[in-house]
């Protein structure tokens, strides 16, 4: 029997634990419910621009087809590939987002898609959907020659095999040779909601925040990719490597989907056989059968169909609204709208915000539509990009972005985003945020003043984080 | 045989697949090591985990003996940086756990983090911060340390409030200015004590929850060793460091100067700080943040470049001064005599 002293110091130790419990910080989690994401922008909605509304709708459904190599309705794909559809990568909430619960490229190998292809160990059915990157070229012996720095995609997939693509028959990279040397990294889908917004912030306006935001005692002092041609300031990609939202689509309907257009007018081989001057084998190309660019304009159409599918995407992109805040549950409990407050408080106090800026300004006048004219971008970032550590750093350069250089990823939407990070390597935000420190980051004081408040505190602003 | 048929077309049919393969001259599947290939799963050497290989514009020198401010190091339980002469022992059990990023193009530095190590079990947690601002590059309108820490206090977030304003004060026998500020939110509060050093100005934050955790953090900075020539509104080098004077590197102290030419990166903005010898002859040069391609055409542009010796007390002196190649979008600091001449 235990005596009740030492009874009642069993249940304060009880009730402490219990309280250290309640009060542990946790991601309240991917939020469920419809926020409405996904819609176009309410200019566009009234057909402001006339037509306007038609190129939504129009994009939209381009950007959900499966395209075919050959024969089919949407030809061109391959011979390498990612996905064969835009939206099986960027489906979560909606179509336009970021990589679903359940991966689609899981299904691929072996099926109709690629049939004659394996599974790499990266792609897991509940996983991040990914594209593969090698940091290095192997060098002739087999082994990572860190003297040649590659980064460019490897496609995961390729047409052999498949009933649309001939004796087209090429090998994957060599994904299990580059986990052993430890020369892979990945990349998720980024969200192109709100992406029209991002588009129409005038540069001026970006280099404004950003001197606004230099009086910080935290270490942090941004710079921007610029564009290679014209020297502007670039801003859709992991290290805002693509200048405008046509360059976005185009780069990935070619990189992605192996599908040649108007931006990017041939085939994509691998890095490795473009340096090794192997390119595609000629039974490999011209695949659809109708010639270069695969994806072209339609001067016999009318309407949007007129389009090429690059403009097409482009259009969807830029005319999709962000995606709105909501409200957030957390144990099946909706938490409080004093807690979210606090939070928004705490992420500007500690210095969260002074990357992830709430808005870093509103947008020029538009010649496209309303919504994008004087509007505040309330994208929780400054399209800079900032030394991130050798944490998350990728070794991958690109543009005038170091491998440990990122663009600050817009929080908007992250209330319903299940990966985290560029590589997706965590669901859960407190390891999200951890991973802001590592030799190297600007982020460690920040990250430090995170670890300096009460659990209470981080709660809430983890609450905050997932009302976004 | 079906009418039409000829056995050479069949013939040439069959072939035609492997005409193509020949073309890529190697079986689909079983591709020679080399770009994305390889067969190698047992690799005698890994590409190292935790390690920035490949680099945007970043750091570097022309030797690698001269002290750079980037350069201080906390070992044994001391920050020391050589380029300014700081040496700075933190609490007991206290430690830098992550080392800061580079310069900046806008010439900031992280020169040291310092935090409670892990199994630390004091009470309170907290921080110390110690930056330095390049006063020839600070886009910042402040020409020194007293100037900038003004612009500080005046240009507060809104999410704090002003403790304690600009105060003159003085650790470890040198001037410092210091003031302090506060997030009711976050009930977090932020002391801030700034010198100027080799026109730099050096700021040390620390940080807490705890008033009296941040000030016997700052009384332990009494004991550190700063130069002789730090203060707010001082630290112009002079001493054994050279003389620094803001945009030195113009035409009236210059004889001889050959613009660089940028072929790859053009756009970004490329601080550069040199060290002139006393005859004229650019003995250092340090770019804050540069791409290789870069550093070299300013390297062959600036073994060119001739000043006038520069003359103190009758004697020639070396002068460091700083030059901003490249694009600097951004608005330049003010000239102030606090930091030219």
């Amino acid at each position: 029997m235990i005596k009740k002293g030492r009874l009642a110091s069993v249940l304060t130790l009880v009730a402490l634990f219990l309280a250290g419990t309640a009060f542990a910080q946790t991601d309240p989690g991917v939020q469920g419910g419809n926020r409405g994401t996904g819609v176009a922008l309410s200019s566009v909605l009234r057909d402001d621009n006339p037509g306007i509304l038609a190129f939504f709708n129009d994009g939209l459904s381009r950007f959900q087809e499966v395209e075919s190599v050959s024969g089919g309705a949407n030809n061109g794909l391959g011979p390498r590939f990612n996905s064969n559809s835009c939206s099986s990568c960027h489906a979560q909430p909606a179509v336009g987002g970021t990589g679903a619960a359940v991966n689609p490229q899981f299904a691929f190998a072996g099926s109709s898609v690629a049939p004659k292809d394996a599974t790499p160990f990266f792609i897991t059915a509940n996983g991040p959907t990914r594209e593969a990157r090698f940091p290095f070229f192997f060098n002739s012996n087999g082994s990572a020659n860190t003297n040649a720095p590659n980064g460019g995609v490897e496609d995961v997939f390729t047409v052999s095999g498949r009933s649309d693509a001939g004796v087209c028959s090429l090998p994957q990279p060599s994904f299990n040779a580059a986990r052993s040397a430890n020369n892979i990294i990945f990349r998720i889908p980024t969200p192109v909601f709100g992406a029209g917004l991002i588009e129409n912030l005038d540069d001026s306006t970006l280099l404004n925040n950003q001197a606004k935001n230099f009086n910080n005692n935290l270490g942090i002092s941004g710079t921007f990719n610029r564009n290679g041609n014209d020297g502007t300031i670039s801003r859709f990609g992991w290290k805002a490597q693509n200048k405008s939202l046509h360059i976005f689509s185009g780069e990935a309907y070619n990189v992605e989907m192996g599908i040649s257009n108007l931006l990017f007018t041939q085939d994509r081989p691998l890095p490795g056989e473009d340096q090794m001057q192997r390119g595609f084998p000629v039974n490999c190309l011209n695949l659809s059968g109708g010639g270069y660019p695969e994806d072209a304009n339609n001067p016999g159409s009318q309407g949007a169909a007129v389009l090429d599918d690059v403009s097409a995407f482009a259009n969807f992109m830029r005319t999709i609204a962000p995606a709105p805040t909501g409200p957030v549950v957390l144990n099946g409990n909706t938490v409080s709208a004093t807690s979210i407050s606090n939070g928004s408080a705490l992420f500007s106090s500690i210095g969260c915000a002074t990357c992830h800026n709430p808005t870093p300004g509103s947008t020029q006048k538009s010649n496209i539509t309303g919504s994008l004219s004087n509007a505040p971008v309330n994208a929780f970032s400054d399209i800079e990009v900032h030394h991130m550590g050798a944490g998350l750093a990728d070794n991958v350069s690109q543009g005038g972005a170091g491998s440990d250089q990122f663009r600050t990823a817009p929080l908007w939407g992250l209330g319903q985003r299940i990966f985290l990070l560029h590589d997706g390597r965590t669901t859960d935000l407190l390891s999200a945020i951890q991973s802001h420190e590592s030799n190297g980051s600007e982020a460690n004081t920040v990250e430090q003043n995170f670890d300096n408040l009460n659990s209470s505190q981080q709660q809430d602003l983890l609450n905050f984080l997932r009302s976004l | 045989m079906p009418v039409g048929f000829s056995p050479l077309a069949g013939v040439l049919a069959l072939s035609m697949p492997l005409l193509a393969w020949g073309q890529n001259a190697r079986p689909p599947q079983n591709p020679e090591n080399g770009g994305d290939f390889s067969s190698n799963v047992q690799p005698l050497t890994k590409v190292p985990e935790g390690v920035i290989l490949v680099k945007g514009a970043w750091s570097s020198a022309s030797d690698s003996v001269t002290p750079m401010p980037e350069g201080g190091r906390v070992t044994n339980n001391v920050f020391s940086d050589p380029y300014f002469g700081i040496s700075y022992a933190p609490p007991s059990g206290w430690t830098q756990k992550f080392e800061g990023p580079p310069p900046s193009d806008s010439g900031r530095y992280v020169l040291a983090q310092i935090r409670p190590a892990d199994g630390y079990t004091g009470a309170t947690r907290g921080s110390i911060l110690i930056t330095a601002h390049d006063m020839f590059f600070t886009p910042l309108p402040a020409s020194n340390a007293l100037q900038l820490a003004t612009y500080m206090t005046k240009n507060l977030s809104a999410d704090y409030k002003l403790e304690e304003p600009l105060t003159p004060t003085k650790i470890a026998g040198r001037p410092f200015t210091f003031y302090a500020y506060w997030s009711p939110v976050a009930q977090l509060h932020w002391y801030v004590a700034t010198t100027q050093i080799r026109c730099h100005a050096v700021e040390f934050v620390a940080s807490s929850r705890d008033t009296k955790l941040i000030e016997s953090l700052l009384l332990g900075m009494d004991k550190m060793t700063l130069p002789a020539e730090a203060g707010p509104s001082a630290g112009l080098g002079g001493g054994a460091a050279p003389v620094c004077i803001k945009d030195y590197a113009s035409d009236k102290n210059m004889t001889t100067r050959v613009e660089p030419i940028f072929t790859d990166h053009k756009f970004n903005a490329v601080p550069v700080r040199i060290i002139i010898d006393k005859k004229g002859k650019v003995k250092h040069t340090h770019f804050l943040s540069a791409f290789p391609d870069q550093a070299k055409a300013i390297t062959d542009a600036l073994t060119q470049w001739r000043f006038k010796p520069y003359i103190r007390d009758g004697q020639p002196v070396e002068v460091e001064t700083g030059i901003m190649f490249g694009r600097a979008p951004r608005p330049r600091a003010p000239a102030a005599n606090a930091a030219t001449e």
